[in-house]
């Protein structure tokens, strides 16, 4: 990732229970599927979507979210 | 590639035939392997899985080292070899890869075969592994050798009982034979359609459980024991085997497919874009025949009506661009007279059951798609279950740790174009004679 573009949300999915607190802490970019598994946008993100995945991140109680770098 | 320096190819030299021999072109199988009756690997049956046959036929192995491994490399990416486990990722690249990762960081690489042929239509590792066991093993220690590794495994299927013991013979024989070589071990994974997963076999063979991965490192940097790894499915090794014989100017392009047909696998070895109609003849499909359709690549890979698969050549690369790939090379025409929603909702609940149960999307997802495919097959289907299953794809598709739950969708939205009628008569109530019937494809543990 070059420094021209923003970091990407990535779920590991194995880490991942489906708790979706994601989803409430960053409502912009995390959508629920069927069974309540977050989908994440697949595109870098601009500086406020990169604020708001942070608290997705920091509440996320299986520690399964993180930025790419 | 780049990194490689350009230079003669001459460690990489003819074999020493003896006059008189054949000068027919070295291929991989000179005819076709029919299991279940693939004759026990033994010398008996074919004298080429014995290591006398095997060096009359090829050879000794040439040695990459005199020149250096670039040759090697250098013929590898020559002939643009991919991975034949599915994935068809470019050879060359990967052991670019395993080689600076070793020099970075000076820890000894390793190198794997991956025999472990989780695909219940598949038999052409088995082929191989029966057959051709020293093609497979020297492939391995080239690899191992072009790598700087002293070290291989092989990884093998739980169900692989005639395969172990072939190998098991073929390293003796090696060892009585004072070939010098990297120290080969076989290691036996569990009976599952994930054992051959990349990320699976490195967690097994590091100490862990035989489940997917996230990756976060490539396994060419941090694979088995955190060592730079470098993991070839057992053709792409034969492959190589055979091309440290013949050289990129005698390299003869080739496919190995395996063709279900009358209850049987059989494997063939195929001239590069011959077409699918062409094969499933050489395969023992009946001459005067065509199927309703055919699954290609595997049971994760696509199904195609035949008036779309017919003329298409086995190819990788025309195969993409008709938007579909060989896959692990399985070719499984469906006759008339079966039930393809029946066919489809099979398969798709074995591959539900094969999930390693750790991501939600493929764990939940798999198993509703199974559910109202099943639903459809029994002729119970609603209205909102072919819409739903198109939903259900979308969102489960890229969303595991690994490829698994892509294939499954992959099948099973193909399967619903491909029968769109019968999908349609099923929904209607109206299910086909044969939907409940015993079914075609190999399914294992269906029932229990």
């Amino acid at each position: 990732v070059s420094a021209t573009q923003g970091p990407r949300l990535l779920v590991d999915p194995v880490a991942c229970d489906g708790v979706g607190m994601c989803a409430h802490l960053a409502e912009n970019l995390v959508r629920l599927d069927t069974w309540g598994y977050p989908i994440v946008p697949l595109r870098d993100l601009d500086p406020a979507e990169v604020r708001s995945a942070g608290r997705a991140i920091t509440g996320c109680p299986r520690r399964a979210l993180r930025l790419s770098r | 590639v780049s990194g490689v320096p350009h230079g003669p190819v001459l460690a990489l030299a003819l074999p020493d035939r003896q006059p008189g021999q054949s000068t027919e072109p070295l291929r991989l199988l000179d005819q076709a392997v029919v299991f279940p009756d693939v004759g026990h690997g033994d010398p008996a049956w074919d004298p080429r899985s014995g290591l006398a046959g095997h060096l009359a036929t090829y050879g000794q192995r040439p040695s990459s080292v005199p020149l250096g491994p670039e040759d090697l490399v250098e013929a590898v990416a020559g002939i643009g070899l991919t991975g034949r486990g599915g994935g068809h990722f470019p050879a060359a690249t990967k052991w670019q890869a395993v080689r600076e990762a070793t020099r970075r960081t000076g820890v000894r690489p390793i190198v794997v075969a991956n025999a472990a042929e989780g695909e219940p239509a598949s038999a052409k590792d088995a082929a191989l592994l029966c057959r051709r066991p020293h093609l497979v093993l020297d492939g391995l220690a080239l690899a191992a050798e072009a790598v700087g590794a002293t070290e291989g495994i092989l990884w093998l299927h739980g169900e692989a009982h005639e395969a172990h013991r072939v190998l098991v013979r073929a390293l003796q024989e090696r060892r009585a034979h004072g070939l010098l070589e990297p120290t080969v071990r076989l290691a036996t994974g569990p009976s599952h359609y994930l054992t051959g997963e990349s990320s699976a076999l490195v967690r097994a063979l590091s100490g862990g459980p035989a489940l997917p991965e996230s990756h976060r490192v490539p396994t060419a940097v941090e694979g088995v024991d955190g060592r730079p790894t470098l993991v070839h499915n057992v053709e792409t090794l034969a492959r190589i085997g055979l091309l440290a014989r013949t050289g990129v100017d005698e390299h003869r392009s080739t496919v190995l497919v395996t063709v279900l047909t009358g209850g049987r696998r059989t494997v063939v070895e195929l001239d590069r874009g011959t077409s699918v109609s062409a094969a499933l003849l050489l395969g023992g499909w009946p001459a005067g025949e065509e199927p309703l359709a055919v699954l290609l690549g595997g049971y994760g890979g696509s199904w195609l009506s035949w008036d779309r698969v017919r003329s298409l050549p086995l190819d990788e690369t025309s195969m993409r661009a008709a938007g579909t790939s060989i896959g692990a090379g399985v070719l499984a025409p469906l006759p008339h007279g079966t039930c393809g929603v029946a066919e489809v909702a099979r398969v798709a609940a074995y591959l539900a059951n094969s999930s390693a149960r750790q991501c939600g999307p493929c764990l939940f997802g798999l198993s509703a798609i199974s559910a109202a495919l099943t639903a459809l097959r029994r002729g119970t289907g609603r209205r909102s279950d072919v819409r739903r299953l198109q939903l259900w794809a979308e969102e489960v598709d890229g969303r595991g740790a690994c490829h698994h739950p892509d294939g499954a969708v992959r099948m099973a939205l193909t399967g619903l174009v491909a029968f769109a009628d019968d999908v349609e008569a099923h929904r209607r109530h109206r299910p086909c004679a044969g939907a409940d019937g015993p079914g075609l494809l190999p399914v294992p543990g269906e029932g229990s």
